[in-house]
């Protein structure tokens, strides 16, 4: 997993790359939770073909502390394997989701 | 055509399981499984042999076998673990709010959401989670 943070707007954007998965879940928590401190922040997974069971705990971890500091969390860029995960875990109804940076960025 | 078939049997550990998605990875892609159907077929895995590495206290190994057939993968993931059967577990709220949502017990959910036909036995002193993944995409 490759994480790049860079801002669209007034939020910051974090680039995931790669699997979020059991592997990668501990990594990509600390990096978003770090951010998420900072203010409103957009995960880009474009480049995620893959969330399971232990990235969609990161997501929910992260949105969860998002609501609790009145900041916003959101994603871009769900693939289609990974908006099913979405889809089937009910976390389309809890996190949005948005198709690119900018929607995000202005919603 | 049918895809060849695929086995591996590892270690019981995560970094096992990173290995195990790798290998599936390329598998999928020589066999000209869909990346679709391929997200799947990792999910499923990773889900099984992540809960065993994490959890079964005692297992020194899982191993996943693919079987593909015209319409379906076969699945068969075994593990030497304390007799568990996770598909016993409650399915989660996915309706509840964010505040309320928990998350255990939505590995299991994926797999049987995603398969068909997913069933446990237990057998010789191994757990054996056997399913079905349809090749449609």
């Amino acid at each position: 997993m490759e994480i790049t943070e860079t801002t669209q707007g007034a939020k910051a954007v974090a680039i995931l790359d790669g699997r979020l998965d059991t592997a990668t879940a501990a990594l990509t928590e600390t990096r978003l939770l770090a951010m998420l401190e900072k203010g409103g922040v957009i995960a880009d997974l474009s480049e995620v073909r893959y969330v399971s069971s232990a990235g969609l705990r990161v997501l929910l971890k992260a949105a969860k502390q998002a609501k609790a500091t009145g900041a916003s969390f959101a994603v871009v860029g769900l693939q289609a394997p990974v908006r099913e995960v979405f889809e089937i875990s009910g976390f389309d109804k809890i996190i949005p989701a948005f198709a690119s940076r900018a929607e995000a960025a202005s919603a | 055509m049918a895809a060849p078939a695929f086995h591996l049997r590892l270690p019981a550990t995560l970094q096992s399981v990173s290995e195990l998605l790798d290998a599936l990875e390329a598998y999928a892609e020589a066999a000209g499984i869909s990346p679709g159907v391929s997200a799947r077929l990792a999910l499923v895995a990773e889900e099984v042999a992540a809960n065993v590495a994490m959890h079964a206290k005692g297992a020194s190994f899982f191993q996943l076998r693919v079987t593909p057939g015209p319409q379906f993968l076969d699945l068969a993931i075994e593990d030497d673990g304390p007799e568990y059967d996770p598909l016993a577990r409650a399915a989660p709220d996915t309706e509840a709010a964010l505040e309320d949502r928990d998350i255990g017990g939505l590995g299991v959910h994926l797999v049987k959401e995603l398969t068909q036909n997913a069933r446990y036995q237990r057998e010789d002193g191994l757990n054996r989670l056997l399913c079905s993944l349809s090749l449609a995409a």
